[in-house]
């Protein structure tokens, strides 16, 4: 009977799997087109095999009992097996369980997702009291790989792991934002204190030029949107800030080739695979999760005072005429800088830093409840979060509700659904921190550094003080400002970014006949992005038109579906072999539509929708799509769980190259040997201390086509008007064999365990040759190519490395707990090939507006670049550079007429110091980097350290170029010890009014160019966990409160705001300036975690 | 348990449909998926598909000269900045401070904006004559003509605005200096970076050899004075020819083409071709109408296509107050009274006088490029430089009289060869002030660029005199 129906069972399916077969024959397309990982639902088949069991019993005695976790809290959904039954229960709300077993032998056994299953003889006894203990090792175990899983002995790729515990309390806005530090070879540098800004992440170095370096993000399998989508160049958006981190189950991140190909050319820059949270068997679990916390700018400059202000200008205005040869000029003034007074008669002196910044108020709420029977699960969970910036006006809200459901259909169906709607608004004056904005005149960090202190920024009668020509009013002093006011923008404008976003798949997995199994998934991550910004016809940039609103709406949509096809088996008793075939197609369509509306009707409207005299079209209009199709597979092999070997495959399409270069092969091959299983090694005395060794290698060829350009390969015409006349014109010149950027890993490494594992090191050496590089290459400007550039596969560089991480559970006796892991990678970048000999790649900040950065072969991508200078003359305080020739020149502001501004020391005439002068000045690259993390527990005391650090590389910190520009702006404090007297010596030149270029304002000098060694004490936390007893009957299982400070303190010679600023954002080329940044803030928060 | 099966087989069934039709949706479609059409612009292959697209091919040349960094507003901007008339007030190097203080140099933004906004009209209007030359069944040949002549004028343009920036005076040396690179072929792919420089004399023998082609082919005029304004007809070559004859110092030839469209005797009205003409009040041409025929080439401005911000004249030299009127240049020159109506363009503040030809408050003044009333004082210049007193002083007087009916030029102005030239120059500066032509005026009479506030004098021999050839054309054009 039992034999007839698994037969009956079998040959159904195998009849399914070829009408299936047949079905999908009908295209050729199906066979191709399955696809997905080793199942982890294979777990489905045990429990049919159960109840084909036919178990009969003797005799039977009634059993209690309850379950409590580490914690002594009572764990409810605990499934109670009678061990070689079917009979099971599960234990109630109150952790309690009734089971009757058949005799005193029996054996019970308890399993708990998460814990190490627990067997209990049951002897004499009645009632029976279980502690389970979770199961670190678990967890650990299973690496999430691109379409699967994979036990941590199988996978001999290079991959991390951050659970999502240390994740969600953290008072970030995307779960990016806090891996610093966290996972070896991954580098995460925030680069302003701007809310919601995109993190610079790096895995394993820069590994492109012109093509984002943004890793892959593979949310739940479904790869998702990243980079600033809403194409807003004034608010930031990072699209990860539509991902609830408390949402998060677990990250991994995937590093070699050998791992990533199976992502094709999507991994060239890693793959975050994004596991979210799911139900677990039992009775309904809530969570409830919140904290508050207060945000402010740390590491401001200290600006000089009104008095102070005007003593500096004054004398630089004098300065300028005595050297001007005015000195008896009565026409050329000898002071410009003047007091104004308050109607008290106090003096002006104010406060800008005072005036921009603020004290940043937040709160964050999660709620989660999960549970499930045997059957269906379900993960319900709701994020609200209102977090203010440290600069006024800049809020970030998120309302996010998530829905994952796991659901057992039939004995070999299982479906999967995951939804996740959120709402995320972004809202932010004009920062200037954003990529491209360094330079910005509505910049509100570099308007709160240069404003003149002695002005009033609000008159008497609460309006504010703006000149005349819609500039600041500069009061008493006789110049004039071409800035606006600070706090009038502030008061007057608005810019916002609100996501409305649905990320959602649905899965299917199909267990056709024994070890295989299909899985279909289809996902959707949809977003549409309304970007609104309304300036004021009072006062800013919207002045001139007369007041301005420019709303767009953006459109994100892209879809997945995926096919795989999963073979599990042995052949004999020590083959292990499983397959994979899959393959995968997604579509990204994206658009923007919307317009400018200008001349305010009435300064009562504030928005779009009020009146206004005009409308036209909004520049950021575009149409845009792309698409990947990829066929893809795997084939893991160990024998005896002592050899192991992975291959991986896939054949990507890619739309946005040329003709024929769409398609790609890309793959790996990795091996590995667990030398701890070996017999000889166990009977060796080295296993007593090295508990586990596990040696891995792995080769591969990913590559990149990620070009931000869809349509990169087309020369296009595009048009537009000349007055009223519709045009087209040429607008790209494109290259038909545009291909492929690879890019070839070779990756050597060694999983070691000490003391039964009790302190886990894991070493890792990689090669990545990356060629073909995409570059844009630039063309003769005389040719009249559009952007003077094309697109070419040219070029080549590597990233060579060393990871190393140790985990240990230094101290584990009684009470007292000290849980550790230190992370350290070197990643060595260099570039050795571009376009021809003496090419470079120039990288310009803020558009094309200063020259900062070089890509050079021989040298890390984007190096610093600039005029090289020697200190400040002390016979007459001008700045000394040197020029390409090794001459040493000096610059003087102000020359009499006929006289040079650029001489010798000897004052012969010399050449202007231009670009032709310029050098390399340093590294942009960290060299090195990591994380200090630590767990102290005492009692219900825990304590969590976590230290970030990163090095080897140089800032160039054109920000105090700001801070010392002559003109009329205000300085820090530092040109207090300008020169002033034959002899001195000095760093500060003598300041001459008008002088931007001796500090290093109008050009990068080496002056300004420090190194970027720091360590950070990322977070500090102090938890409390109650004890479960003192509840009672109140329904809460746990409560844990905590405070934690995020950003405590930095330790570094750095003199500028933060070593971790990068003004250019993501960008590759221009990596390492510092240029009027809002610096970043420190945290301090108060937070709940409650369980019921 | 037979049911269960049938249940979960029909289930099965329905969700390997779905596959099915998923899986044809992707797969099948592969190729159409990943050979996506732009939906917002053209393939380079499509362009010559309609008389329409060449049209919009041709208002597309033009598009390119009207570029923000090129004559739309920058390039008239730089021209009189780096003159004496104005002063920088708000030393910000977007707004042109390094051109007005000389400090441009290789690397400078305002070296490799001009130069490449100038190449990219001129590979556009490249494009147009190589197409239309595969392409010569889409248009009539009479049009076909037409717009090959619009394309050559529109090269010699940008080539004349590019030889009086980045290369010597040609009056220094009857153009033996080295010039700049000139490229007669459209280009759209990764060959051909390396093109030595032509001779200046080269250039300017390359874009009179346009103008003369261009003149003989193109419409004597068009069907609406907007038209007649911002394209080219055979009297907008004629009037560029006697600028670029002026700049060579080839008088006679400026008198040969000035005297097509300015008959002997007032009052001066073109007799072929659009009539051009002085118009009676000079500040109609600003600010009431932009398409009288004494404009002959302006670069439109439409509510939907200005220039605004930084490159902006309007916002230059008026609404934001970056540059001021030197109070030593024209604007305090006694030969300048108050009574004279184009004093009435500039205002006053505590900050300083301001300039308002521009004064549209959505930036949509058209900038003028060729004047009547330049070819009338052309005319003059050459006269005056050739003997004819009598010609040049009547073609002055025609100018200021239409400003200051009253003015009399004192006899010393006019009475001799050099006072009458250099009365002319004033009268340049006076009346096109703001409109880009004073730089080159001391430039191609070899005169040095005079200080002003703080900003030094520059003499002809100085490396500074002339732009500097940008770094991005040095470093990829390894034949220069």
């Amino acid at each position: 009977m039992k034999k007839s129906l698994l037969y009956d069972r079998v040959k159904n399916r195998a009849w399914r799997l070829s009408k299936f077969g047949t079905l999908t024959s009908l295209t050729i397309c199906l066979l191709s087109s399955t696809t997905s990982g080793r199942s982890v639902y294979a777990n489905a088949i045990p429990v049919s095999k159960n109840s084909l069991k036919n178990v009969r019993f003797t005799a039977s005695i009634n059993i209690s009992g309850v379950v409590k976790d580490e914690t002594g809290a009572t764990l409810p959904g605990v499934s109670v097996k009678l061990k070689g039954s079917t009979i099971a229960t599960v234990t109630d709300i109150n952790g309690k369980f009734v089971i009757v077993v058949p005799d005193e032998q029996a054996t019970l056994v308890f399993g708990y997702m998460g814990y190490l299953s627990k067997e209990v003889l049951v002897g004499k006894q009645k009632m029976v009291e279980v502690s389970l203990v979770p199961d670190a090792k678990l967890l650990n175990d299973v690496v999430v790989v691109g379409y699967g899983t994979q036990t941590k002995a199988e996978f001999t790729g290079s991959a991390s792991r951050v659970s999502g515990e240390s994740l969600k309390d953290m008072p970030v806005q995307s779960f990016d934002q806090g891996l610093a530090g966290k996972a070896t070879g991954v580098s995460i540098a925030q680069p302003n204190g701007v809310l919601n800004n995109p993190p610079v992440i790096r895995i394993r170095g820069v590994n492109s030029i012109s093509l984002s370096s943004y890793p892959l993000i593979v949310v739940d399998g479904i790869p998702i949107n990243t980079g600033n989508s809403a194409g807003n160049a004034q608010v930031a958006n990072n699209p990860l800030g539509d991902i609830n981190p408390a949402d998060i189950e677990s990250v991994n991140i995937l590093k070699d080739a050998a791992s990533t190909a199976i992502y094709g050319s999507r991994a060239a820059a890693g793959v975050i695979l994004i596991t979210t949270k799911s139900g677990k068997t039992g009775k309904a679990k809530v969570n409830y999760e919140a904290w508050a916390g207060i945000t402010n700018a740390v590491r401001l400059p200290q600006l000089l005072n009104a008095e102070q202000f005007m003593s500096i200008k004054n004398e630089a205005t004098l300065n300028s005429k005595l050297l001007s040869g005015n000195e008896n000029n009565a026409a050329v003034p000898s002071a410009s800088f003047f007091p104004s007074y308050h109607a008290d008669g106090s003096m002006v002196d104010t406060d800008w830093l005072a005036e921009v910044y603020q004290t940043g108020v937040s709160q964050n709420h999660s709620i989660n409840f999960s549970g499930g029977t045997e059957a269906t699960k379900y993960y319900f969970s709701t994020n609200y979060s209102k977090q203010e910036g440290l600069i006024k006006t800049n809020e970030f809200t998120r309302k996010a509700v998530r829905f994952n459901l796991d659901h057992q259909l039939t004995s070999f169906i299982k479906l999967k659904a995951n939804v996740n709607y959120n709402n995320s608004l972004n809202a932010s004056p004009q920062t200037g921190s954003l990529e491209g904005n360094a330079f910005g005149l509505t910049s509100i960090a570099r308007l709160a550094t240069l404003s003149a202190p002695n002005v009033v920024a609000q008159n008497a009668d609460g309006t504010y003080n703006m000149s005349n020509s819609n500039t600041l009013g500069m009061g008493a002093n006789t110049v004039s400002s071409n800035f606006y006011n600070p706090s009038a923008l502030l008061a007057y404008n608005r810019y916002s970014s609100e996501n409305d976003r649905i990320i959602g798949n649905f899965v299917v997995d199909v267990d056709l006949i024994k070890n295989l199994s299909y899985h279909l998934s289809y996902g959707v991550d949809r977003f549409k992005i309304e970007n609104k910004a309304f300036e004021s016809a009072q006062h800013g940039p919207g002045n001139a038109a007369g007041g301005r609103a420019n709303n767009s709406s953006v459109l994100i949509d892209n879809w997945n579906l995926t096919h795989t096809l999963t073979y599990a088996g042995k052949i004999g008793e020590k083959n292990n072999l499983s397959l994979l075939a899959g393959y995968d197609v997604q579509k990204f369509k994206n658009s923007a539509w919307g317009a400018q509306r200008t001349g305010l009707a009435d300064s009562f409207y504030e928005h779009y929708e009020g009146s206004f005299q005009n409308i036209e079209p909004g520049t950021a209009n575009f149409r845009s799509e792309k698409a990947f199709a990829s066929m893809f597979g795997r084939l893991s092999y160990d024998y005896d769980k002592k050899y192991f070997a992975t291959i991986n495959y896939r054949r990507d399409g890619n739309s946005a190259l040329g003709s024929g270069k769409k398609y790609g092969d890309f793959g790996g091959i990795s091996g590995g040997w667990a030398l701890s299983a070996e017999d000889f090694y166990q009977d060796s005395g080295i296993a007593d201390v090295m508990s586990s060794v596990k040696l891995r290698a792995s080769w591969g060829r990913v590559g990149n086509g990620n070009i931000a350009n869809n349509f990169g390969s087309l020369s296009l015409y595009t048009s537009s008007l000349y007055g009223t006349a519709p045009t087209f014109a040429f607008s790209q010149g494109g290259n038909p064999d545009l291909g492929w950027e690879t890019s070839k890993q070779t990756n050597v490494g060694a999983d070691i365990g000490f003391f039964n594992d009790r302190v886990t090191v894991d070493v890792t050496y990689y090669n990545n040759n990356v060629d073909g590089l995409i570059l844009n290459v630039p063309q003769s400007p005389s040719k009249g190519i559009p952007g003077n550039a094309i697109l070419q596969n040219i070029g080549a560089m590597y990233n060579r490395g060393i990871e190393f991480g140790i985990s240990a559970q230094v101290i584990n006796k009684g009470d007292f707990s000290w849980n550790t892991n230190f992370n350290y990678t070197y990643n060595k970048n260099q570039v050795t090939d571009l376009f021809g000999a003496g090419s470079e790649i120039v990288g310009t900040t803020a558009t094309a507006s200063e020259t900062t950065n070089i890509t050079r072969v021989g040298y890390p991508v984007g190096s610093l670049y600039g005029a090289v200078t020697d200190g400040v003359n002390p016979v007459n305080g001008q700045r000394i550079f040197i020029n390409a020739a090794g001459e040493r020149v000096q610059y003087s502001q102000s020359v009499a007429s006929g006289q040079s501004r650029w001489t010798y020391l000897d004052g012969r005439t010399a050449a202007a110091i231009n670009v032709n002068d310029y050098q390399i000045l340093g590294n942009a690259l960290p060299t090195f980097y990591g994380g200090f993390n630590n767990t102290f527990k005492y009692k219900n005391f825990d304590l969590g350290v976590n230290f970030t650090y990163s090095g080897g590389n140089y800032i160039q910190n054109g920000t105090k170029g700001t801070w010392r520009d002559q003109r009329f702006w205000n300085n820090s404090t530092e040109v207090l010890t300008r020169w002033t007297t034959p002899g001195q010596e000095t760093d500060i030149p003598r300041v001459v009014l008008g002088d931007l270029l001796s500090n290093g304002s109008s050009f990068p000098i080496s002056e300004n160019v420090e190194k970027a060694d720091f360590i950070r004490l990322q977070t500090a936390s102090l938890g409390y966990r109650f004890s479960p007893t003192i509840f009672g009957k109140s329904g809460i299982s746990s409560l844990r409160i905590y405070g934690q400070v995020y950003n405590a303190f930095l330790i570094t010679n750095y003199t500028g705001q933060d070593p971790d600023i990068s003004v250019n954002g993501n960008n590759n080329t221009t990596p390492g300036v510092d240029k009027n940044s809002v610096p970043q803030g420190r945290t301090f928060t108060f937070g709940v975690n409650i369980g019921f | 348990m037979k049911n269960i099966i049938s249940n979960s087989f029909s289930t099965l069934f329905k969700i390997s449909c779905l596959t099915l039709g998923l899986g044809l949706l992707s797969a099948c479609n592969e190729k159409e998926l990943l050979n996506p059409l732009p939906e917002t612009s053209l393939q380079a292959d499509q362009v010559f598909a309609t008389p329409t697209r060449v049209l919009a091919q041709v208002n597309g040349m033009y598009k390119g000269l009207k570029s923000g960094n090129l004559l739309g507003g920058r390039y008239p901007m730089l021209q009189d900045i780096r003159g004496e008339e104005f002063l920088n007030r708000l030393n910000n190097i977007f707004t042109g401070f390094d051109a007005w203080n000389h400090t441009i140099n290789s690397g400078s933004n305002d070296a490799l904006t001009t130069w490449s906004s100038a190449y990219a009209a001129i590979n556009s209007a490249n494009l147009v004559i190589d197409g239309l030359a595969v392409h010569n069944d889409v248009v009539s040949a009479e049009t076909t003509a037409a717009y090959v002549a619009e394309a050559k004028f529109v090269r010699a343009l940008a080539y004349y605005c590019l030889i009086t920036f980045y290369g010597q005076p040609y009056q220094k040396d009857a153009g033996a200096s080295p010039g700049i690179p000139l490229r007669l072929n459209g280009e759209t792919g990764t060959d051909n970076n390396d093109k030595a420089k032509s001779s200046v004399a080269e250039v300017y023998a390359q874009i009179l050899k346009d103008l003369n082609e261009a003149e003989t082919a193109l419409p004597l005029g068009y069907p609406t004075a907007v038209l007649n304004t911002t394209r080219a007809h055979r009297n907008t070559v004629i009037a560029l020819k006697t600028r670029v004859y002026l700049t060579m110092g080839l008088n006679d030839m400026v008198i040969t083409e000035a005297k097509k469209i300015v008959p002997a005797a007032m009052p001066f009205i073109a007799a072929t071709g659009v009539a051009h003409a002085l118009q009676p009040q000079v500040t109609t041409i600003f600010q009431s109408s932009y398409t009288t025929t004494e404009s002959i080439f302006s670069m439109p401005m439409a509510a939907l296509d200005y220039v605004s911000g930084q490159s902006s004249l309007g916002y230059e030299y008026n609404n934001n107050q970056e540059y001021s009127l030197n109070p030593a240049g024209i604007y305090g020159n006694a030969a300048w009274p108050a009574t004279d109506a184009r004093k009435t363009m500039v205002r006053t503040n505590t900050t300083g006088a301001y300039l308002t030809k521009y004064q549209h408050a959505l930036f949509l003044d058209y900038v003028p490029v060729l004047r009547y009333a330049e070819v009338l004082l052309n005319y003059a210049e050459a006269a005056a430089k050739t003997g004819d007193l009598n010609k040049g002083v009547e073609l002055l007087r025609a100018v200021r009289k239409r400003a200051d009916a009253n003015y009399v030029f004192p006899a010393a102005a006019v009475s001799s060869a050099t006072a009458l030239v250099n009365t002319i120059l004033l009268e340049r500066r006076i009346e096109f002030l703001g409109e880009g032509l004073r730089s080159n005026d001391l430039l191609r009479n070899l005169l040095p660029i005079p200080a002003k506030g703080t900003a030094p004098g520059i003499s002809p021999a100085q490396p500074e005199y002339i732009f500097p050839i940008p770094n991005a054309e040095i470093s990829s054009n390894h034949a220069l």
